[in-house]
């Protein structure tokens, strides 16, 4: 009989702390998306840092690419286009990019270990008065295998997927 | 009588002289330069082959049926730079990393230069593109050149151009107390 209860005892604990994990899952998602069903891609800013033209022209190209495949918005308009003056709930993507590590292809097949190219920026995306809606620090790298401008497809990649998590045409969802 | 034989001398002397005068290719379109389009060109897909001529002031890029022209006016900024990749590239190229007895990492070694041109352009809504290319060292500088000649923009001084001022800094330093 006690051994009955024992394994009661043992069932209902463990019961809840199956109950308690969940809800403390359930609290790590943010509550609500930002209401925006289109989004504006500034050209990637490097003011303080010197970075090369080629790795400025593909951070925002394949910014545009993923946010394009991944980013769940309606339109994704380009800087200085036009259209972009009529959008509803305009979201616009500032970039700047704070650090920059430029490796070597070929130092990294030779030793796997270093060569690593690493390319930090600052992502703010506002509304169309300025006003800051979400700010995160997102780092591109390439480590092993591929070029150097595999960095900042691999930053991009993680751009659209902040701008996915917290971003929705519908408020809420 | 003197100067009836002096124009037949300068006619003979034009004629003589004829074969020496070097034929003007200013009006001849360029030979098209290979290049990897690696993105960013509008309707292309990334990392597509193909060739680039300019003509009539816009870059066209050729990759069989397909044509792509950018005009030179549309151009904000030309840049170039320098790159460079393993002699075995692409999918081969990464299938060598798994050779036996590191011969992967020793292919690894050999490498060709590259240049890149990178061009920053607004289409015809105004929307900002960003488009690079890789060709074989020593064609993107004349590219560049050609592309300036034709009204596009660079934040980055043609070669000739950063000689020219490098060569009068000094006097200008002279000149301070």
């Amino acid at each position: 009989m006690t051994r009955i209860l024992q394994l009661g005892v043992v069932f209902f604990l463990l019961s809840i702390t199956l109950f308690a994990g969940r809800g403390l899952r359930a609290q790590d998602k943010p509550l609500a998306k930002i209401k925006a069903s289109s989004i504006s891609v500034a050209m990637i800013q490097s003011d303080e840092i010197k970075l090369p033209a080629e790795f400025q022209v593909a951070l925002y190209e394949d910014l545009v690419q993923q946010l394009q495949k991944k980013g769940g918005f309606q339109h994704v308009y380009r800087e200085g286009d036009r259209n972009a003056a009529n959008a509803a709930d305009l979201v616009i993507l500032h970039s700047t990019v704070r650090g920059f590590k430029q490796g070597s292809e070929q130092v990294r097949q030779l030793t796997t270990v270093a060569g690593a190219t690493s390319i930090d920026v600052h992502c703010q995306f506002t509304d169309k008065d300025g006003k800051s809606l979400l700010e995160r620090d997102i780092k591109g790298k390439v480590m092993f295998f591929g070029a150097n401008l595999r960095a900042t497809y691999n930053f991009a990649k993680q751009a659209a997927q902040v701008a996915h998590d917290n971003f929705s045409p519908s408020p809420g969802t | 009588m003197a100067l009836g034989m002096k124009r037949v001398l300068f006619a003979v002397l034009l004629l003589v002289l004829s074969p020496f005068i070097l034929p003007s290719n200013a009006q001849q379109p360029a030979a098209p330069i290979k290049v990897n389009q690696i993105t960013g060109l509008a309707g292309v897909k990334n990392k597509t082959k193909g060739s680039i001529t300019i003509e009539n002031g816009n870059l066209r890029f050729a990759q069989g049926k397909t044509n792509v022209d950018l005009a030179a006016t549309s151009m904000q900024d030309v840049v170039t730079g320098n790159d460079s990749q393993r002699l075995v590239h692409g999918t081969l190229g990464t299938l060598t990393m798994v050779a036996p007895y590191g011969s992967g990492r020793f292919m690894s070694l050999f490498r060709t230069k590259l240049e890149t041109l990178t061009i920053q352009y607004r289409d015809a809504d105004g929307s900002l593109h960003g488009a690079i290319f890789t060709m074989p060292v020593g064609k993107a500088e004349a590219l560049k050149k050609e592309l300036v000649a034709h009204g596009a923009r660079t934040s980055v001084p043609i070669k000739e151009d950063a000689d020219k001022t490098s060569a009068k800094a000094p006097d200008a330093k002279e000149q301070k107390p």
